[in-house]
């Protein structure tokens, strides 16, 4: 009960930051730069932004979860990396460079499994072997950043993928014509509804269930879910696996949606599975709360095309780091939220 | 009287037995850095089978391409000089326990400002020797400071706001590189300048060329990396302030409880850590860049610090071998680009596997010490 309330007040707060954000901005905008906001508020800015903010999305929902439970996962933004390389790879191999629609998603499916084995040999070492978790997860980190890259320079002779292929939308005929809701409900890509499926999902299960229950408990209070029979171990390995593969699941996203791996520099993932992070701490663990701040986010990175369509000139390269600033804004304002309490503890289970 | 004598020849026998810990854990942490290394070579070693390649082949390389020459050794050297710095600057801060993912952010504004102070003050000063030196002051000067305010940055928003310093320094290290790069390629842009670089340094600022002779490696870059590591171990073992950073890093409690400031730590600490990624900015400016290009493609040198740090133990005279094998490694790597078809990308693969490995054996240590001395203070 008091919890709801909580919730309802935490939820007052984060929509009401993210909309006076959003209309500083505006306002900011359009009466010193002289913006035309109608031209910069498109549909097509709309789905862009829900596009760029479903890899956070389904990265931070992972994140929360492994939080949850009491395992730091760190390593979000190199699982993510691995999503997207091994996505690339395996539509490379079957179709080289114009895969079928149908291999997009084997090669997702591919994608989960192999970060889902690399979770695995992480999630060892962490709970096992009582790894340090910041360490590891960076690591982890690392190991994407040179791997991704090395792995392409073996396939394609260079740190970038040629173009494969993106996802089509799924466009509902007849109601897509719809004014605004039309063009974003029923003209989308699926991962985009997939994501917002798995959202609820998520959210039902860690709030209205039994198994919820126990993830939340893991972190706060593991002394007495093990005293009430439940492995505290075996939960925290569920968790922190679920985490690995909705990371690499965000990768695939990402990489279905551009169409092509990007290997230079930080490669395509740039920061976006540093940012989940901010994306659940934003939304207070609760995954609606991820997914809302994500869509701040991705509205955030897409800004750029925005201005550019609408004839603002703003230096690309300055603008694409508006989502690191707001970052770290956010967590200035709203660094302290609570943490479950046995975040970064091991515990030995009693058999 | 004999109760007191007891206790006495108790403390000391406990005394003793500390000492010996000590040495085991030296010798144990060793143990731990040379098994991690090794084991990450090994499975790269196994990587470039399972890819096809030859990997004795590849091995031989590594040590050719790290050790091999003249040539090798002053390129390992150079690659050592950043990795020793870089290093030494997340291990005061990790050893604070403070997390400062920002190294890499730190020296590219320390880098930046280095070139910037001296191109601008250069038409003010006498050209030659005397000029080159008071130049070289002058841009480290700069590097020193702007890296250290870019480091007390995220310190002062984890220690007055609360934020999570590994979550906001990774932020700044794409504002960083985001930032510089717009201004190499836009205002700081140099007039005559063919790619996207600011105006080339002085020819007379650079440091001298003894002992080996490679245009981007002088010993001196190398000893500056040394005092520096002489200076901070001095800092951390032999002064107040030192020993505040780390009993707040290791025994927060107590630390609070003698009356240390642990915001102020914080903030100190990080800006230290940044002034001396400044520095390395400075260095890796003056005596490899000779301008400033695109922070985009300078090199990972603040993350693979944090690879040093950790193999090192976060201790700043381990950060010297660490960083001397690194340097190795990254030496081998521009060996091996060039001849031999393997993808140089592994090598960075193969420092995520060492920094990996140290993360798992380091926590057992660490429980073990805690355990094994606290029991007995009791």
């Amino acid at each position: 009960m008091s919890d709801d309330g909580l919730l309802q007040q935490r939820w007052v707060r984060l929509g009401a930051s993210a909309a006076v954000v959003l209309v500083v901005l505006g306002a900011v905008g359009s009466m010193m730069f002289g913006w035309d906001l109608e031209r910069l508020l498109t549909v097509g800015f709309v789905n862009r932004s829900l596009q760029m903010a479903t890899p956070i999305t389904l990265a931070a929902i992972g994140g929360l979860y492994a939080e949850k439970s009491g395992v730091f996962n760190i390593g979000l933004e190199g699982f993510m990396i691995i999503g997207a390389i091994s996505t690339a790879g395996v539509l490379f191999a079957l179709g080289g460079t114009t895969p079928s629609q149908g291999d997009i998603w084997i090669a997702m499916v591919a994608a989960v499994l192999v970060s889902l084995v690399l979770t695995a040999i992480f999630a060892v070492l962490l709970i096992d072997y009582q790894a340090d978790q910041i360490v590891a997860g960076l690591a982890v980190w690392f190991i994407g950043l040179g791997f991704a890259p090395f792995v392409a320079s073996l396939v394609w002779g260079s740190r970038n993928s040629p173009g494969l292929a993106s996802i089509d939308n799924v466009t509902v005929p007849g109601l897509s014509e719809i004014p605004w809701i039309g063009p974003v409900v029923f003209d989308q890509s699926p991962l985009v509804l997939l994501t917002l499926v798995l959202v609820i999902a998520s959210w039902v299960f860690l709030y209205r269930t039994r198994y919820g229950y126990w993830v939340q408990a893991a972190g706060e209070n593991p002394k007495a879910l093990d005293t009430a029979g439940v492995n505290v171990t075996r939960v925290r390995y569920a968790t922190v696996l679920f985490s690995g593969a909705m990371a690499g699941f965000g990768g695939a996203v990402l990489l279905a949606h551009a169409g092509n791996f990007v290997g230079t520099g930080d490669t395509m993932v740039n920061g976006r599975g540093w940012i989940a992070i901010v994306a659940y701490l934003f939304g207070n663990y609760n995954p609606l709360g991820a997914a809302a701040a994500a869509v701040l986010f991705g509205g955030l990175d897409m800004l750029q095309v925005q201005f550019q369509t609408a004839g603002i000139d703003v230096p690309s390269r300055l603008v694409n780091l508006f989502p690191y600033v707001i970052v770290i804004v956010v967590l200035s304002v709203w660094g302290k939220t609570r943490m479950p309490s046995a975040v970064g503890e091991s515990y030995d289970q009693e058999e | 009287m004999s109760s007191v004598s007891d206790t006495d020849e108790s403390k000391s026998r406990l005394e003793r037995i500390a000492g010996y810990l000590l040495d085991a854990t030296v010798l144990e942490r060793i143990g731990i850095a040379v098994g991690a290394t090794a084991f990450a070579l090994l499975i790269g070693l196994v990587i470039v089978a399972l890819a096809g390649y030859d990997p004795f082949r590849f091995a031989t390389q590594l040590v050719v391409g790290a050790f091999g020459s003249e040539r090798a050794i002053a390129r390992t050297l150079r690659f050592s000089t950043l990795f020793v710095l870089a290093g030494l600057a997340v291990a005061v801060a990790f050893r604070a326990g403070v997390f400062n993912i920002g190294v890499q952010g730190q020296f590219v504004v320390g880098g930046i400002a280095c070139v910037m102070s001296i191109i601008w003050t250069a038409p003010y000063l006498p050209t030659g020797t005397v000029g080159g030196v008071l130049l070289i002051g002058i841009g480290v000067v700069n590097a020193i400071v702007f890296g250290g305010l870019y480091g007390a940055l995220p310190g002062a928003l984890k220690a007055y706001a609360g934020a999570n310093e590994i979550i906001t320094t990774i932020m700044l290290n794409f504002i960083a590189i985001g930032v510089v790069g717009w201004l190499v390629n836009g205002p700081f842009r140099g007039e005559e300048a063919t790619s996207v670089r600011t105006e080339q340094l002085p020819d007379y600022v650079a440091f001298p060329q003894v002992v080996f002779s490679d245009p981007n490696f002088s010993v001196v870059g190398f000893g500056i990396a040394v005092l520096s590591v002489i200076g901070v171990a001095f800092v951390l073992t032999r002064t107040r302030y030192g020993y505040d950073m780390v009993t707040s890093g290791y025994q927060a409690t107590a630390a609070r409880f003698s009356g240390v400031d642990s915001k102020q730590t914080i903030v100190a600490t990080m800006t230290l850590s940044g002034m001396i990624a400044g520095l390395t900015g400075a260095v890796f400016a003056i005596m490899i860049q000779g301008s400033y290009t695109d922070p985009a493609g300078i090199g990972n040198y603040g993350f693979d610090g944090i690879a040093v740090s950790l193999l090192a133990a976060n201790n700043p005279i381990g950060v010297v071998p660490a960083g001397i094998l690194f340097g190795g490694l990254e030496s081998a790597g521009s060996h091996i680009q060039i001849r031999s078809d393997v993808p140089v990308q592994l090598i960075n693969g193969i420092i995520g596997l060492v920094v990996l490995f140290v993360a798992v054996p380091e926590l057992f240590r660490m429980i073990g010490a805690r355990m094994g001395l606290g029991g007995d203070d009791r």
